[in-house]
């Protein structure tokens, strides 16, 4: 059963195609891992299927729903949540109460909120830092902040946008733990990644753009060893 | 069918000054993305140069404004290094609340120093005016534009046609990449508040002998630039010309037809439809 | 949000006994102290705290600075004079009227206004209240123009035959600035402490990240925008029928929206004592520069002679220096403490703890 279904989704910005006629369905509960060189479309994607702006042309089904034109607070209340490339931590508040925000999602009480934000700070390991201003965090606290916070808006399918970005090989393998933990949480997640290693680690499927098009789709094998994907992309970096 | 030419000409002549302190506010946002509430008090202390100028050495207003450029340029670019440099990385709301404190230090310190009284400044012409079929043309007006004009013109040239004038506009297009191709990104922003001080000073002295002089004439004039900038979309000196001369047209052709008391509300209107339907401007160069 | 020690409901013992021991003094006050003026102070300052909260949770909470809050100042100060004077309904009633028409206002402000970002926003919240000065400045018939309104007698307040207060005295208007105020707190700290206080920091903190967290904008910020009204508007009201006369130039003016940001920028944004602080900072400041005390401190202390050039100066001048003053603050304030003093005591306690946590 289809979780996600992208169905010839284009995105326009002037006379620039952004996204141009890219397809492709998840299954609940998979890592969607999804690459390109930089420009080819992917933050334009998940800015699209969230809500940012809505596709030119095309349709986005979300368990059935039809997401075009939502706004952004409606995609999370679905139970669609997605990360930052640049990491937006609530600066002035504290960690727990940056993650309390997100699970105010699902609940009116504080007290509940409370609860559920320590539960997902302990699932990415903040607990050291849980009364600590948010903006007082290094850059790999903060990706670590973003995913707690958005795990406590309990979603179905979580996208990840340059998670890794900016983290030496260390913090790197914790998050690559935390997006297999989440998988095993039942998770559905689509991670943009620069870091082909991680990629290939994680992803059960994954579609690479270029340019704006989908250029190819399949499971890490047949990505690697695709030869129009290494000629315009892992060759050339 | 007269009293419309006559308030459209008058609105294009009072246009051309604005469309001076239109392109000062612009040129500082394009190059610091800070919006100067001082920008009308810039005007202010302009306009009570050219007063004392003329009353304590009888120099002509509009010859006056050989002095007051460099003078308020100068000023400017203190003001610049002293205080907004300080501001430049901060939330932009408290950039404004320190132009508007600024301001605030600008006009109460003339008020101590002056009192409020009015002051006029009356020259030989200050009334005259003469006649082009049928309509009635302040002398004064007419001369301020013809100037206005020539300062324009010579600020157009220095932007597009001096190495320093290219650096400042390429600056307010992008800072890092102005940086990066080795431009003193620091030495513009002293030039672009220098430059905005000046042509606001200038504004001042040009409309010295038709206003009325006091401490708290900036406030309407900053309010004025704001909407001119951001009709002619902030940072594009093109967009805050044509601004100006709208926003003087506006301003007297609305005066005539719903009152004077009115016009002012007539501008802030305008003012709040451009920011909803169209906030980056006529010619929006804005990059938020 | 700022945690000390806890004990059970989140509050810490020795600053609630502390608050509750001023807020006692507080009430007890006008039976002790004689002077007139001292009361007349603690009403301005009073209602400047009212202000100041109000505009804090608009403002401070969730990030939307305006600088024109003088609007639902003036709409709540001419809703009630014009309904007492001119139709002789209860300021009572009155008040509550303003704060209907100016929370109506405020609605239909922010839907303009709200999807304008940072500087666009503070400078339509600008641009309106000057709209709303300029529209009392014509509409003659309704406002009375630049000559403003005289209040010519508050009716007396009973409760069926008994007379409770006649509002001759200041006494009245002590006690209700000190119960609105009272309000004012409770209602912050109640929301504080909810969803909505959250909800708000996240929009200030970044829009669109919480927008992202699945809160829907417009909603709360016009929720924020209507508590703020509320206490701005009642603000309003109170000063006018206590001051007895308003005009557009005195409760719809742009130095009246700078001077509440003031308040709160110096005590702290975003606090609950940061207002207090600020007022309790620039009313006496402001007054005692009005009413010329410290100028004649000044040459009382024998520093500068009565009779020179500066004394003479200083006495004739001080006294309008105020605004100037409050600018200088404005740009020192901005330069060096941009959170105020509250903020810069919580970024020494937050460093204090970081490097506890090493």
């Amino acid at each position: 059963m289809a979780i996600l279904e992208i169905k010839h989704v284009s995105k326009f910005f002037g006379g620039l195609a952004a996204n141009s006629d890219v397809s492709f369905e998840m299954v609940s509960g998979m890592i969607m891992g999804l690459i390109g060189p930089n420009g080819a479309g992917k933050t334009t994607l998940f800015n699209c299927i969230t809500g940012y702006y809505p596709p030119s042309r095309g349709e986005i089904l979300f368990d059935g729903h039809r997401m075009n034109g939502l706004n952004p607070d409606a995609v999370c209340k679905l139970g669609m949540a997605r990360t930052w490339q640049k990491v937006r931590p609530l600066a002035k508040m504290s960690v727990v109460d940056n993650v309390m925000v997100g699970a105010l999602c699902r609940t009116n009480s504080l007290k509940k909120a409370r609860v559920a934000a320590m539960e997902k700070i302990q699932v990415v390991g903040l607990e050291n830092r849980v009364k600590f201003l948010a903006g007082s965090l290094p850059i790999g606290e903060r990706k670590k902040l973003e995913v707690a916070r958005v795990l406590a808006t309990q979603p179905k399918l979580l996208l990840l946008d340059e998670v890794m970005g900016g983290l030496n090989p260390a913090e790197s393998e914790e998050i690559i733990q935390l997006i297999l933990d989440i998988k095993n949480l039942g998770i559905t997640q689509m991670v943009i990644e620069h870091d082909m290693k991680a990629i290939m680690r994680i992803s059960d499927r994954i579609v690479v753009l270029n340019s704006g098009e989908k250029l190819a789709e399949g499971n890490p094998q047949e990505i690697v060893s695709n030869k129009a994907v290494v000629d315009a992309y892992l060759g050339g970096e | 069918m007269a009293v419309f030419f006559q308030s459209l000409i008058s609105g294009i002549l009072i246009g051309g000054v604005y469309a001076l302190i239109g392109i000062g506010l612009t040129i500082i946002f394009g190059v610091m993305r800070i919006i100067n509430f001082a920008h009308g008090d810039l005007l202010m202390i302009g306009m009570y140069l050219t007063y004392f100028l003329f009353a304590l050495f009888h120099v002509d207003p509009f010859v006056s404004i050989i002095i007051t450029i460099p003078v308020m340029f100068l000023y400017g670019a203190f003001l610049q290094k002293a205080f907004i440099n300080r501001v430049l990385g901060a939330l932009p709301q408290n950039q404004i609340l320190l132009t508007i404190g600024m301001g605030l230090v600008m006009s109460n310190a003339v008020m101590l120093a002056f009192t409020s009284d009015y002051k006029i400044l009356s020259t030989t012409y200050s009334s005259a005016s003469f006649n082009v079929f049928g309509i009635s043309i302040s002398t004064p007006l007419l001369i301020s534009f013809a100037i206005t004009i020539a300062i324009t013109l010579t600020l157009y040239w220095f932007l597009y046609r001096t190495d320093t004038g290219q650096a400042v506009r390429a600056t307010a297009q992008d800072r890092d990449a102005a940086q990066l191709m080795g431009i003193n990104v620091k030495r513009m922003s002293i030039i672009a508040f220098g430059l905005g001080a000046a042509l606001a000073g200038t504004a001042g002295a040009l409309i010295s002998p038709t206003y009325y002089i006091f401490p708290q004439v900036g406030s309407v004039f900053t309010l004025k630039a704001f909407v001119i900038t951001v009709l002619g979309g902030m940072g594009s000196i093109v967009g805050a010309t044509l601004g100006g001369v709208i926003i003087g047209v506006a301003e007297s052709v609305g005066g005539v037809y719903f009152g004077s008391g009115w016009k002012d509300v007539i501008v802030f209107i305008l003012f709040l439809l451009v920011l909803l339907f169209k906030p980056s401007g006529l010619l929006g160069t804005s990059k938020d | 949000m700022r945690t000390f020690k806890h004990n059970m409901r989140g509050m810490s013992t020795l600053p609630v006994l502390l608050t509750v021991a001023a807020v006692i003094a507080l009430f007890l006050l006008p039976n002790f102290v004689e002077s007139t003026y001292a009361l007349h102070i603690m009403i301005l300052i009073f209602l400047s705290v009212i202000m100041g909260l109000g505009w804090n949770i608009l403002g401070g909470y969730t990030g939307q600075y305006s600088v024109g809050h003088a609007a639902y100042f003036g709409v709540g100060a001419y809703t009630t004079i014009i309904l007492m004077q001119y139709r002789h309904i209860a300021p009572w009633y009155g008040v509550w009227a303003g704060v209907v028409v100016a929370v109506i206002i405020g609605l239909i402000i922010g839907s303009i206004c709200f999807r304008l970002r940072g500087p666009y926003f503070v400078l339509a919240s600008i641009a309106v209240a000057e709209i709303f000065r300029v529209t009392a400045l014509n509409l003659k018939n309704l406002t009375n123009g630049a000559e403003g309104i005289l209040i010519t007698d508050i009716p007396p307040f009973k409760i069926g035959d008994v007379i409770i207060t006649d509002f001759m005295s200041k006494v009245p208007f002590y006690y209700i600035g000190l119960v609105i105020l009272l309000i004012a707190v409770f209602v912050t700290w109640m929301l504080q402490n909810s969803k909505l206080g959250y909800y708000f920091q996240a929009i200030r903190e970044d829009q669109d990240a919480a927008h992202s967290l699945g809160i829907n904008l417009t909603v709360y910020k016009n929720v924020a925008l209507s508590f703020s009204v509320v206490f701005t508007s009642l603000a309003g009201s109170i000063y006018g029928l206590y001051v007895g006369f308003i005009d557009p130039s005195t409760v719809l003016a742009l130095d009246l929206s700078v001077q509440i940001v003031m308040t709160c920028i110096i005590g702290g944004i975003g606090t609950i004592f940061g207002p207090v602080i600020g007022a309790v900072v620039l009313v006496p400041f402001s007054e005692a520069l009005r009413s010329n005390m410290i100028a004649q401190a000044i040459i009382d202390s024998g520093l500068v002679s009565e009779n020179s050039g500066f004394g003479f100066f200083l006495k004739e001048q001080l006294s309008h220096a105020h605004v100037l003053i409050y600018g200088i603050l404005l740009v020192v304030v901005i330069l060096y403490m941009p959170d105020g003093i509250l903020g810069f005591m919580r970024k020494k306690i937050s460093a204090k703890r970081r490097k506890e946590a090493l």
